[in-house]
């Protein structure tokens, strides 16, 4: 009996270890985002470093503390992999999601993704839900419903309806020579929250937004628009690369804090409703 | 959550934000046994405020055919159904509001429409389902029964869709109460069409926001009467300000008709948001249906307008209808005339109790010659 627990014991060995041998991918770090710092920062998801940068698969919470609240959990996990290049850090966030939703509509909404690092690099961060007034936090965002704009879909609504029938635009009518000064001025006349610059009205050129907050609902747009980012969607989720400048005073060797969410779009999940992490640990590695 | 007084409710209910009126309230009364559904109202609002890209399904007027008919789908019954039956005791609600029944994890109880469900507004409402042999008519009592409803954004002073905007980017406006979404605030996380029990606030897919009636404010501030009103056929509708219950004036035109007469009553009060639209409800409807969609005051309210003709003030005030383009802010009648005046108390309107009748003979006989009605 013993021999053939000790057989049992090192076949499970042996098989861990072909197991291990096998695995493909980057090295895995369970318990921080381990940036790995490098001459140049990548600006594809298949760039040869994702295969050596650590990842992290960052456990997502539903966001149930504040009303409107997500009830139900959808997403699991995210995996998070990050380089930096002294300048800029670019995180490249992957996860499984069966059902791609990048078109807008009633009762629609789009995947999405956010990395949320603190203002201010310190021990002390403000809260992980959005920040805290007096403490903000800095939010990059990508969608992919701007995604597929970027992407070359019409900005059309039949381009989201194809069978869509229109009688007629005013701003198109025969008189106005399209893409004169007159017709564009008029046509923004008739998307309010465009003439007003709100930044989701379009027309769009990034699928990322510079977002800040304070505290729950206090998100706003960031003076500054310096991130960037694209997103690739595979058979069984999707694949985003955010590239921002490193978090102030974030040093090569030291940390910060971070933190997730992602937006599963066919389970109802915008703005508030959506899954999340805690702050995770954010190491930036000795510079090379 | 606050605790703040519903008079429509006859106590106090929770909601989101303390109690807070603004310093006057955009109101209207619409008399549903006028309308005809021509829809000219809904063209009106069409053509002024919706001709852009990402608003051709919505219809912030809507004209609808009751019971049947909804704009979006369902959009009544689907919220009845969800808050479930509930009592009213005399006066005084005794039921669960739209605040008070809110979900777990949510601030009200609501549900999203679809697509599919803004397809087909007044589409087959009010067609019959097979053609009509020439001759053939009924002879019978008509038990059947359907009415047309107009509906515009009742600008609620405990908007659903205000309190449910994690964003804060609804408001509504100290200077009129009318509710509007600011647009350069708005991300578009549609809580506000999920939580409007009246469905409507309506998502622009190519602006990425929420869009509502803005009760023409533009036109409000100039003290005219929104477009939908002005270009009313039937004459249904009148736009002016209400006080609350105790403040009422027999003086303004519409503390007249809601507060004074109560004839007028406000769509679903049970959902607790102290809507401003009052309608004056169709006479010829099951007393069962109107008390869910009207309240409790529905049989004092028919019976006050079947009264109507026996009733000077009420008929004459009714006459004010679809006579201005201006709002009425005071009115008189004075014997046999109606007198309507702006907020400045000057003279605005004068309409006769009853319209002056020439009979002309069918034969002009300085003429030789027959007359002909050609107009």
């Amino acid at each position: 009996m013993k021999a053939r627990n000790a057989l049992l014991i090192i076949v499970g060995f042996f098989s861990a270890w072909l197991f291990a041998c096998a695995r493909q991918g980057p090295p895995l770090s369970d318990s921080e985002v381990k940036a790995v710092v490098e001459k140049t920062a990548p600006t594809t998801i298949d760039d040869a470093v994702w295969q050596r940068a650590p990842l992290h698969p960052a456990k997502l919470l539903l966001q149930d503390m504040v009303e409107p609240r997500l009830m139900q959990a959808s997403t699991a996990f995210v995996n998070v992999q990050a380089v930096s290049d002294g300048q800029r850090i670019v995180f490249r966030l992957s996860w499984n999601d069966s059902s791609p939703d990048d078109l807008p509509g009633p009762a629609r909404f789009g995947d999405a993704v956010a990395v949320q690092l603190p203002a201010a690099t310190s021990a002390d961060v403000p809260a992980p839900q959005m920040g805290e007034p007096g403490r903000p936090v800095e939010i990059t965002y990508w969608s992919a419903v701007f995604q597929a704009v970027v992407d070359g879909r019409k900005d059309d609504i039949h381009a989201i309806f194809p069978q869509a029938t229109v009688d007629h635009y005013p701003f198109e009518a025969a008189a106005l020579k399209t893409g004169s000064p007159e017709q564009v001025a008029m046509a923004k006349r008739y998307a309010p929250a465009r003439s007003l610059g709100n930044p989701m009205a379009g027309p769009r050129t990034q699928p990322v937004q510079d977002l800040i907050a304070e505290g729950p609902g206090t998100l706003r747009l960031s003076d500054k628009s310096t991130s960037s980012g694209t997103g690739k969607r595979a058979k069984d989720g999707w694949t985003v690369l955010l590239s921002r400048p490193l978090p102030q005073g974030l040093q090569a060797g030291s940390r910060t804090q971070v933190a997730f969410a992602v937006w599963e779009g066919s389970h109802q999940e915008v703005g508030a409703r959506k899954m999340r992490t805690a702050w995770v640990p954010l190491a930036l590695g000795a510079s090379q | 959550m606050a605790r703040v007084y519903n008079w429509q409710l006859g106590r106090e209910m929770s909601y989101w934000y303390p109690e807070s009126r603004p310093k006057r309230q955009f109101a209207a009364v619409f008399d549903t046994n006028k309308c005809i559904a021509c829809q000219t109202c809904t063209l009106a609002c069409k053509t002024t405020w919706t001709s852009g890209k990402g608003q051709e399904y919505m219809l912030w007027n809507n004209v609808e055919t009751k019971p049947y008919g909804f704009y979006p789908m369902a959009w009544d019954v689907n919220l009845l159904e969800k808050l479930g039956a509930q009592n009213w005791d005399g006066q005084r609600y005794a039921g669960r509001t739209v605040f008070e029944a809110a979900q777990a994890g949510e601030r009200v109880l609501g549900w999203r429409p679809e697509e599919i469900d803004y397809a087909h507004p007044n589409v087959g409402e009010d067609d019959c389902v097979n053609g009509v042999e020439k001759g053939a008519h009924f002879s019978g009592v008509h038990n059947s029964w359907f009415f047309y409803l107009a509906r515009i954004c009742n600008h609620c002073t405990y908007p659903a869709c205000l309190s449910s905007c994690p964003r804060a980017s609804i408001y509504k406006r100290p200077e009129d109460g009318i509710v509007v979404i600011d647009q350069a605030r708005c991300r578009g996380y549609q809580e506000c069409v999920k939580a409007c029990p009246y469905k409507k606030t309506f998502y622009n897919a190519l602006t990425g926001t929420s869009e509502k009636c803005i009760a023409c404010f533009p036109k409000i501030e100039l003290g005219m009467q929104p477009q939908c009103f002005v270009n009313c056929i039937g004459k249904i509708r009148f736009a002016g300000w209400i006080s609350k219950p105790e403040n009422a004036r027999p003086d303004n035109p519409i503390d007249f008709l809601v507060h004074v007469k109560k004839v007028a009553l406000p769509l679903f009060p049970q959902f607790g948001l102290e809507p401003n639209v009052y309608y004056i409800p169709p006479l010829n409807v099951p007393r069962d249906f109107l008390l869910q969609m009207f309240g409790p005051n529905v049989d004092a309210a028919l019976e006050t307008y079947r009264n109507a003709p026996k009733d000077k003030d009420l008929s004459g005030l009714l006459t004010l209808f679809g006579s201005t383009e201006m709002i009425v802010s005071k009115w008189k009648r004075a014997d046999e005339q109606v007198l309507g005046y702006d907020e400045g108390g000057k003279e605005i309107v004068r309409v006769p109790m009853r319209e002056p009748v020439h009979v002309r003979q069918a034969f002009d006989a300085a003429r030789n010659v027959a007359r002909t009605n050609i107009s």
